[in-house]
């Protein structure tokens, strides 16, 4: 990178606003997934204006550039492609303002989410979205994601938590879309913008609905000798019309993994446990119990326990939140899939994963958000062996493609990134791609912007479409 | 035209069939946007006939407006140009219900209310509680923008829409989203789409998820001599732990037509705070007890929980409020504005002012959620509402005011207070929209430079380019849409 490039972000931002060293830069190699590529500096913007000024830099120059919030993104998201700058937002954490009765708060994106939580929980109220990794991960990254987590089951994903935005675009321009209101007459730029995956723009201001903490909450573990018998009361449940507000599978494997290194109380010989979680007044967490646990029985559950309030709750939630990382201790590597299928074709399709981890010889565990279908299976493998790493690809492949032949999608809540753009016309045709290449130069004319992302490198589906697996694994660093 | 009605009539047929065009001027008056006729109006079968003709529209210039059943076509301003009415009420199948799943997905011409019907045999429902229900497409209700008063426990479309199928305006197929309840594969195009009044693209296909109808439900009525008060018990119930289903406040002017409606539970000399819950019996009763004793906190004049004909009637009323409006003033004008719900007190103040000073009268209902629609009543039609009277009566009713109120033309006024409504509105930081009004008021606040739009925002131009990518020909309803797009 131009050496006055780097002087030039140095005077705009002081030396400890930029990184530009190779050991440093390693850092930002990564995100949550399994790509990497190595950006040519890291800047760390204070305000919106250093963001301005950063991508007037990035334009004279002719660089990319790239957002990145706490790097948890499981997509290869915030991973410079292509090099050029990254800017981290971890400087940008300011909660700007808390409107306590009109709900509403006004963030900085580089925000933690269960910062967010924790600055109004005083007030009754609380930020809906809660991926497993909120206690890192930045609002900045959830709008950019759309994130959505256990409890989306019953409150909807990021956008439906988010009521305007303050954008820079790739050309330095400062706009803002939305209002603080519910609704903003117009085209819904918001809504656009959300899971944008950084592709857009770059968000410098949130503004986010409240919502208010429930009088009561009850949480159930239902303990199960076989999977089907998890994912037949999960069906069940959906289909009389109980809405649990979370509702999350953890298969035998994965709740082994997982009480090793946290100790929730998971029974060790069970075949599968579901976590499933009802809250509202007092009466209705009471009925919603009551209704969920004799469902549960009816499908063969050896045991439904309920938590008491408080620890008891805590200890249940901390092992489903730290299930990847639980993982993460077992294998060298882990490959996080995010496929989602109707509810009614959980069982045939946990054991189509189970017949495809046999045929590649790879351990999958399977934790999940099964009230809405959003599987997670965890591909096991060693990526210093790159036949393990191919098969993984491999199997990967196949399960995302029998998610979207059973009417499902490729991903629920990670994004395409760059790990799943080139599947992209499993579920979109050469037509639909292109009309979204062009909203995207709408906002990110010259692709400057966190380039090679969410759409497929390769024009012309015809090749991609029939060869998906073999583009897939020949396409990879 | 840039061709003639002749060389249309010959191309047309070939795609959808002769008894499909229709080209008798009487007919075509049906399809009238704004008073703007077209020269023909098409029924398309399928999808791949709308690609077909919008690619023929497109070659020669002419505009078209997709519309399902022609019950919010008043929305919008006045197309710059309006050649082809495209009936989409011929797509209305429902191409897949999975009750066990929640989802379904069907054709734009769908009706809700027949949508409504399947989805209620499965005891389950869609949370749109359209206005014309009973006239409604799935299409138009989306396109249009249409607001709920189940919002407050469910949302908005943009929550519960899943995905879209549609025909942008060069005539190619295209689609975003999908059919399962949580999915972030690709750019969410189909957002754009909600609202947008048919100028990107024809939507052809939606896909929702539905709700469980729950088990049992109650309607409670709290009235307050005041708007504050009213409201403040609105953000009470907002500060409580419940969780109702609908929570709605309505002035006189509104309970009065209510009432006309045989709708006579809520009394005309106040404000009255609607509430619903729904869940498990214990759930309501739990609600009815709480709503009780926080209304008497709060000194309302009068806590009544309505037994379940005066719950019908009463949702019946919110629901389909702009139409009783329009059907008892049809020359009313209504704004609906979204705002903080502490705001709303002050908002409502200075709206009403606006409307004294230009002698209109008001019929208003707050969704607590955070909209308001103020209905501008003009004085000519003061008490129509409780009569039944034919057109022809009112219209010679109107004659006689007009000749009493011989200096002023009933518009005008219609127009200064909506103009300083969307001033009030703007200087609030909010962007009112006067979302119902007569053809001839929006000529006229054209005229002196205003719109039924608020100002657009320094991101126009996103809007505008937008609008090139999704139809490069400017031929989906143009004009109609915010900042003349
Ligand atoms: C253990 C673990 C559990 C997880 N659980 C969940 C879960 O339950 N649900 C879920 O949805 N996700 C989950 N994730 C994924 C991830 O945490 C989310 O996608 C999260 O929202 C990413 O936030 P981040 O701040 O880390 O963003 P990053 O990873 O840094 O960035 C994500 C994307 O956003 C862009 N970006 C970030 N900030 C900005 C900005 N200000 N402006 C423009 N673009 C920006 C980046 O360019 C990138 O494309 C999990 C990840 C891990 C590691």
């Amino acid at each position: 990178m131009d050496a006055k490039l780097v002087r030039g972000l140095e005077q705009l931002l002081g030396s400890a606003g930029v990184l530009a060293g190779a050991n440093d830069l390693l850092l930002y190699e990564y995100d949550g997934s399994i790509d990497e590529a190595r950006p040519d500096c890291v800047v760390f913007p204070r305000s919106t204006q250093d963001v301005v000024e950063i991508v007037r830099l990035a334009n004279r120059y002719d660089v990319p550039i790239v957002g990145r919030g706490a790097g948890t993104g499981l997509s290869g998201g915030a991973i410079a492609r292509r090099g050029g700058i990254v800017i981290a937002f971890s400087r940008m954490k300011r909660i700007l303002e808390i409107d306590t009765v009109n709900q509403r708060a006004v963030v900085e994106p580089g925000v933690v989410n269960s910062d967010l939580t924790r600055a109004v929980e005083k007030d009754g109220l609380y930020f809906a979205p809660d991926p497993s990794s909120q206690k890192a991960c930045t609002i900045g990254g959830n709008v950019s994601e759309n994130s959505g987590g256990p409890h989306t089951l019953a409150y909807g994903v990021t956008s439906s938590h988010v009521t305007a935005l303050q954008l820079v675009l790739p050309d330095a321009r400062v706009v803002r879309v939305g209002s603080r209101a519910i609704e903003t007459p117009g085209y819904d730029l918001t809504g656009l913008v959300i899971g944008s995956e950084g592709t857009f723009a770059l968000v410098t201001e949130i503004t986010v609905k409240l919502s208010r903490l429930p009088e009561k909450v009850g949480t159930l573990l239902a303990v199960f000798d076989t999977v089907e018998d998890a994912t037949d009361t999960v069906a069940d449940i959906t289909s009389r019309g109980i809405t649990p507000a979370a509702c999350e599978m953890l298969d035998a494997w994965t709740l082994r993994a997982v009480e090793a290194f946290v100790h929730a109380g998971f029974p060790l010989d069970s075949a599968a446990v579901l976590l499933i979680e009802v809250e509202g007044v007092q009466e209705a967490a009471e009925a919603q119990s009551a209704e969920i646990a004799e469902v549960c029985r009816l499908h063969n559950a050896r045991e439904v326990r309920r938590a008491a309030d408080g620890p008891e709750r805590e200890l249940l939630w901390k092992g489903r939140k730290n299930a990847f990382g639980a993982v993460g201790r077992l294998s060298p590597s882990y490959y996080v899939m995010d496929g989602v299928i109707p509810r009614t074709k959980l069982t045939v399709t946990l054991r189509y994963i189970e017949d495809v981890g046999k045929r590649y010889s790879l351990q999958i565990g399977n934790v999940f958000h099964a009230g809405d279908g959003n599987l997670h299976p965890l591909i096991l493998f060693d990526q210093r062996d790159p036949a393990q790493l191919d098969r993984a690809i491999a199997a990967a492949g196949e399960i995302m493609k029998f998610c979207v032949d059973m009417g499902g999608a490729l991903t629920g809540e990670h994004g395409v990134g760059m790990e799943k753009s080139q599947l992209m016309p499993l579920m979109f045709s050469e037509a639909d791609l292109d009309l979204m290449r062009q909203v995207r130069a709408v906002f990110n004319p010259e692709g400057r912007l966190n380039p090679d992302k969410v759409l497929p490198l390769v024009k012309g589906c015809g090749e991609t479409r029939v060869n998906v697996l073999a583009v897939l694994s020949s396409g990879r660093p | 035209m840039s061709k003639g009605s002749a060389y249309v009539a010959s191309r047309l047929p070939e795609i959808v069939g002769a008894e499909h065009v229709l080209t008798d001027i009487r007919v075509c008056a049906k399809y009238e946007v704004d008073g703007v006729r077209p020269s023909v109006a098409v029924r398309p079968g399928a999808a791949a006939e709308i690609a077909e003709i919008l690619r023929f529209a497109a070659a020669d210039q002419l505009a078209v407006i997709p519309m399902g059943g022609r019950t919010k076509l008043g929305i919008g301003m006045p197309p710059r140009q309006f050649d082809l009415a495209l009936d989409l009420s011929r797509l209305n199948r429902v191409l897949a219900y999975d009750p066990r799943d929640l989802t379904c997905g069907v054709e734009s011409g769908v009706l809700f209310a027949d949508l409504d019907r399947q989805l209620a045999a499965e005891r389950q429902f869609l949370p749109l509680a359209p206005a014309f229900a009973d006239r409604a497409t799935l299409g138009g209700i989306i396109a249009a923008g249409a607001d709920s008063p189940l919002r407050y426990a469910y949302g908005s479309a943009r929550d519960y829409l899943l995905g879209m199928e549609f025909i942008t305006g060069d005539g190619v197929f295209s689609k975003s989203g999908g059919r399962v309840v949580k999915n972030v594969t690709g750019y969410d195009l189909h957002k754009l789409l909600i609202g947008s009044l048919g100028t990107l693209a024809v939507i052809t296909r939606l896909n929702f998820r539905t709700f469980p109808l729950p088990p049992a439900q109650q309607t409670f009525l709290a009235s307050f001599p005041t708007v504050p008060e009213a409201l403040s018990f609105c953000a009470a119930i907002a500060k409580s732990p419940l969780q109702p289903k609908l929570v709605e406040a309505l002035d006189r002017g509104t309970a009065r037509l209510f009432a006309a409606r045989g709708c006579t539970r809520t009394s005309g000399d106040a404000w009255s705070a609607v509430i619903t819950a729904a869940g498990q019996q214990a759930v309501v009763e739990r609600h009815a007890r709480d709503l009780e004793r926080m209304a008497g906190d709060m000194r309302a004049s009068e806590f009544a929980p309505l037994n379940d004909s005066e719950q019908a009637a009463l949702l019946g009323c919110i629901t389909e409020f702009p139409r009783l409006i329009l059907e008892a003033f049809p020359r009313a004008a209504i704004f609906r504005i979204a705002a903080l719900p502490a705001a709303m007190p002050d908002l409502l103040r200075q709206i009403s002012a606006a409307l004294e000073r230009q002698r209109l009268d008001q019929a208003t209902l707050v969704r607590a959620s955070g909209v308001v629609y103020v209905a501008m009543l003009p004085p000519t039609s003061r008490d129509a509402a409780d009569e039944n009277a034919p057109a022809k009566n009112d219209a010679a009713k109107n004659d006689a005011a007009d000749k009493n109120d011989a200096d002023e033309n009933p518009d005008i006024r219609l127009v200064t207070a909506g103009r300083e409504i969307m001033k009030v509105g703007v200087a609030g930081g909010w962007r009112p929209l006067i979302e119902w009004c007569p053809p001839s008021v929006k000529r006229e606040l054209r005229a002196a430079g205003g719109s039924i739009w608020p100002p657009a925002g320094d991101e126009h131009f996103l809007a505008e380019r937008l609008k090139k990518v999704f139809d490069p020909h400017g031929i989906l309803a143009p004009g109609r849409f915010q900042g003349g797009v």
